[in-house]
């Protein structure tokens, strides 16, 4: 009995040390050979990036919003011979936690979510400057001017509509944000928190850019009248439209949703009046073990090769990248509909926006 | 000899530091922290975090009502299944543990998401089968999709206490001409009260802290502990979320305190071995019980029949068809990660539960004061939601002397001491059939405090001991609010690669990632189960 105790303990305590030690072995501290982050500076020819880049296998770690980037990050640990390690997280989770942990970033690369966070970062210093090779031919809204941020992509808004739940109640396919505020639609409409969900915070700041301040709220509120409560994870309007709770899901339109759509017998409309967008950031964090990686990668990511990679990671129209000249799939996005978006404000106005939302719709 | 009493006087002494030390640091410390974060601000104590109370006040309502629902049913549920069992044969009885040890498992998310799938508007049962229009969201969402989560593992604690049950007793009854509903309500019930207060305790503090269920169920109704992580994960704001989490503390602690006051007044039930059954004559409320008992196992069948279902179909176009592609295709997520949580999994459940049986021990059979009062401290991270106990530990633990975050460590460490109050009630649940006499005797008899540890209160709360390793192991592979802020990227664990999922919307393929979790988690909690059988028959 005695002994059957002394080996229980003997074994827990092996395996705790065990993974205590795991840990060690992870981090490598032994410092990049050469002056890799500082070649690839500004004052470093174009040319030269072709030269190979050598990491030693250390190991950088991501942030992101889903898993689906995984083949990229590979592509891209093989090439430079590095290690890439991620784990998906909310914009508002990423902050929190960085700064519960003072100031010490979890990770070297924050890589999509909407960029008002990644705003929000900068003004906290948590963000590590860095002006990557050929980020001139990306338009220059979606790069922040001082170099903190730059995006992957644009996140577009979209209707998915369940035709037959609208035919089973007799109500019209709507194809307009106007129409969708109509009485009729009352509780068929589901929407995300615009304070949780990156993709409705766009949702609600592109109505207000398209109708002006006074009649985008008096907008909002008709809208508020036909949702009966509000999601409170992105996903949920999807996920409650294809299970047929809600008729018309107010989402993020990609090549996923077209198939969701495809599967379950919906339909993506892109609004007739008014398409809102965001740009999905990308940025470094300042201090991190991996800051000449992340670099590196935002290069790598940036090449025309590895953009229409992405395009197709992301499910993303053309008239969604960020590249000039980078084609995506072709899911009718008509590019003129987008809204004439202020980016400046997306960051600065998201308080006041979300207070005044939260006080309209009270209680949902 | 006086060697021997030496080493284990030292022994003694250095367990008892032991577990003082590790529930100050590892309980205690994590929680000042919090509280530091939501009431001082600038080094200057300030309350405004807590004006949400003034405007927001329904949430307080809100949590409390669906946690008094959720542990009233989930507990009456319970004890219908647990009175059934009495009933039942050995067969019976089996197949109904088996029933909840797989429903024990409820990886999150999942189980209101399918409950949507089933019960919401566009239901398979309510709408295509019994064609109602029913809304699922709100307070009754909220309320079904935690009393199936909560009910099983209330079963389980309450067959526990059934077992020693004394049938005796139940023979005079009857050879008096009681009738069952007598005997039920004047005999069976009043003893077993200890563990039904236990299983409606356990249930009203994890509805209270339960997040998710609300999250996707709760439409409108918004309870506190979502909003404490809604704060969080959209605003950043931890402050904000550290207050409301303190006020979901309060009505906690009261019913934990209401609790510990009544249990002292219990006696300790007799220990016997069960062999004649009590067979009862099926009248009035032997049928309550044998329906309620039906309805929840018919419930939870087809709820768990549907996620396993899940993983094997997908559909074209709205018609549903039968496929392996989800199996397939989920192979590359069942990497390092499950492995990962399988191992911090086991290392969790073995020393909550061994740090629980010392604590237990010495506060509960010892009766020293200090070691209740750190009994009273271990309870507290069941009362808050995981979130608040994941944020204790990135504010205790970020600097030196105890820099963990980015550690396994400090994941093992939160599992561990997150599940320690479950620990600490199912063992001390099955304490109370260790009779003082047999304790006093031993100690008469000369045994040292450690050999009666080891020799008569071990073997003596194995059922508990089991119940408290396979509940801390279920918990920790499916627990995700208090590991969230505290995995790095190259630690993930299963339930984060099910969280993606989920929240990517590869709904069927998180329920592959479930369906393997609830593999596991029943797996080690029969082995576990037969492990520690075999150690109770080799002891009697």
């Amino acid at each position: 009995m005695n002994k059957k105790i002394l080996l229980i303990i003997l074994l827990i305590f092996s395996m705790v040390i065990y993974t205590a030690c795991t840990k060690e072995d992870t981090k490598v501290d032994i410092p990049p050979v050469g002056d890799v982050g500082e070649s690839i500076d500004d004052d470093a020819q174009v040319g030269d990036t072709q030269e190979k880049l050598d990491f030693n296998g250390m190991t950088m770690n991501v942030v992101t919003t889903s898993e689906k980037y995984v083949e990229l990050f590979d592509a891209f640990a093989a090439e430079v011979n590095a290690k890439v390690e991620f784990l998906s997280m909310s914009s508002g989770e990423v902050i929190a936690r960085i700064e519960a942990e003072g100031g010490k970033p979890m990770a070297d690369l924050w890589f999509g979510g909407g960029v008002d966070a990644f705003m929000a970062a900068k003004e906290s210093g948590l963000l590590e400057q860095y002006r990557p090779i050929e980020i001139d031919k990306v338009d220059s809204r979606f790069v922040d001017q001082d170099g903190y941020w730059s995006s992957k992509g644009l996140t577009v808004v979209g209707f998915l509509i369940n035709e037959e739940l609208l035919g089973e109640k007799n109500l019209p396919i709507p194809s307009t944000w106007a129409e969708i505020a109509d009485p009729i639609y009352k509780d068929e409409i589901i929407m995300a928190n615009p304070a949780i969900s990156g993709t409705n915070y766009g949702a609600v700041k592109g109505i207000l850019d398209m109708m002006g301040e006074d009649k985008g709220w008096e907008y909002l509120s008709k809208l508020n009248d036909n949702i009966p409560f509000y999601g409170k994870r992105g996903k949920d309007p999807e996920e409650k439209t294809v299970a047929g709770e809600f008729a018309i899901g107010i989402i993020p339109a990609d090549k996923g949703s077209f198939d969701v759509a495809e599967k379950n017998n919906l339909s993506v409309v892109y609004p007739e009046d008014g398409i809102a967008w965001v740009p999905e950031g990308v940025a470094i964090f300042k201090g991190g073990d991996g800051v000449d990686i992340a670099k590196a990668f935002i290069d790598y990511m940036l090449r025309d090769e590895n953009q229409k990679i992405l395009s197709e990671l992301d499910g993303k129209d053309s008239a969604q990248m960020i590249k000039d000249g980078v084609s995506g799939y072709d899911l009718g996005l008509p590019k003129e509909r987008l809204i004439d978006q202020d980016i400046s404000t997306f960051g600065s106005m998201r308080e006041e926006i979300l207070n005044k939302w939260e006080e309209l719709t009270k209680g949902k | 000899m006086g060697v021997r009493k030496k080493t284990l006087d030292f022994l003694d002494l250095a367990f008892k530091l032991l577990v003082a030390m590790v529930v100050l640091v590892f309980v205690l410390y994590p929680f000042v922290a919090v509280f530091g974060k939501a009431l001082y601000r600038n080094g200057r104590l300030n309350f405004s975090e807590f004006l949400f109370l003034k405007g927001e006040l329904f949430l307080v309502k809100n949590s409390i009502v669906s946690a008094t629902l959720t542990a009233f049913l989930s507990t009456l549920f319970a004890l219908s299944i647990g009175l059934m069992t009495f009933f039942a044969s050995s067969r019976q009885r089996k197949i109904i543990m088996f029933i909840l040890l797989l429903t024990m498992v409820s990886p999150p998310f999942i189980g209101s998401l399918t409950y949507i799938e089933l019960f919401g508007r566009n239901g398979l049962i309510t709408k295509q089968i019994l064609k109602l229009s029913i809304n699922p969201y709100g307070l009754w969402g909220i309320v079904s999709v935690q009393t199936l989560g909560f009910t099983s593992l209330n079963a389980v604690l309450l067959m526990g206490y059934l077992d020693a049950f004394d049938n005796t007793m139940i023979e005079s009854a009857r050879s008096l001409k009681a009738n069952t509903t007598s005997i039920l309500l004047d005999i069976v019930i009043p003893i077993i009260r200890p563990a039904i207060a236990v299983s409606f305790l356990l249930s009203f503090i994890r509805s209270m802290a339960d997040f998710s269920s609300p999250m996707i169920i709760g439409g409108a109704y918004n309870t506190l502990a979502t909003e404490a992580y809604l704060s969080i994960i959209a605003k950043g704001n931890s402050p904000r979320a550290s207050a409301m989490s303190i006020i979901l503390f309060i009505p906690s602690i009261l019913v934990f305190l209401v609790y510990t006051y009544f249990s002292k007044q219990e006696q300790r039930a007799s220990k016997s071995s069960r062999d004649t059954k009590g067979e009862l004559k099926k009248t009035g409320l032997y049928y309550a019980i044998m329906v309620l008992a039906f309805f929840f196992i018919l419930w939870v069948i087809i709820q768990y029949s549907a996620i396993f279902l899940a993983a094997f179909t997908d559909k074209y176009k709205g018609d549903t068809y039968f496929t392996f592609e989800n199996i397939i295709n989920s192979i590359p997520y069942l990497k390092d990660s499950f492995i990962r949580s399988i191992l911090y999994s086991i290392i969790a459940g073995i020393l909550s539960s061994l740090i629980g049986l010392i604590l237990s021990y010495y506060s509960y059979i010892k009766n020293i004061k200090y070691m209740r009062v750190l009994d009273f401290i271990s309870n507290m991270p069941y009362i808050v939601p995981g979130t608040f106990f994941g944020l204790g530990y990135i504010f205790a633990f970020n600097k030196w002397p105890l820099e963990l975050t980015g550690t396994g460590l400090i994941v093992i460490l939160n599992l561990i001491f997150r599940q320690i109050p479950m620990s600490i009630r199912t063992i001390q649940n099955s304490m109370t059939q260790i009779e003082k006499a047999t304790l006093n005797s031993a100690k008469d008899l000369g045994a040292h405090s450690l050999d009666i540890l080891k020799d008569v209160v071990f073997p003596m709360t194995y059922s508990g001991l089991f119940l408290s390793f396979s509940n801390a192991f279920i918990s920790s592979m499916t627990t995700i609010g208090s590991i969230i802020f505290l995995v790095y990227p190259s630690k993930k664990l299963a339930t984060l690669v099910l969280f993606d999922l989920v929240s990517s919307g590869k709904y069927k393929l998180a329920s592959v990632l479930s369906v393997v979790i609830i593999i596991i988690c029943l797996s080690v909690s029969l082995l576990s189960y037969r492990i520690l059988n075999r150690g109770r028959e080799n002891v009697s």
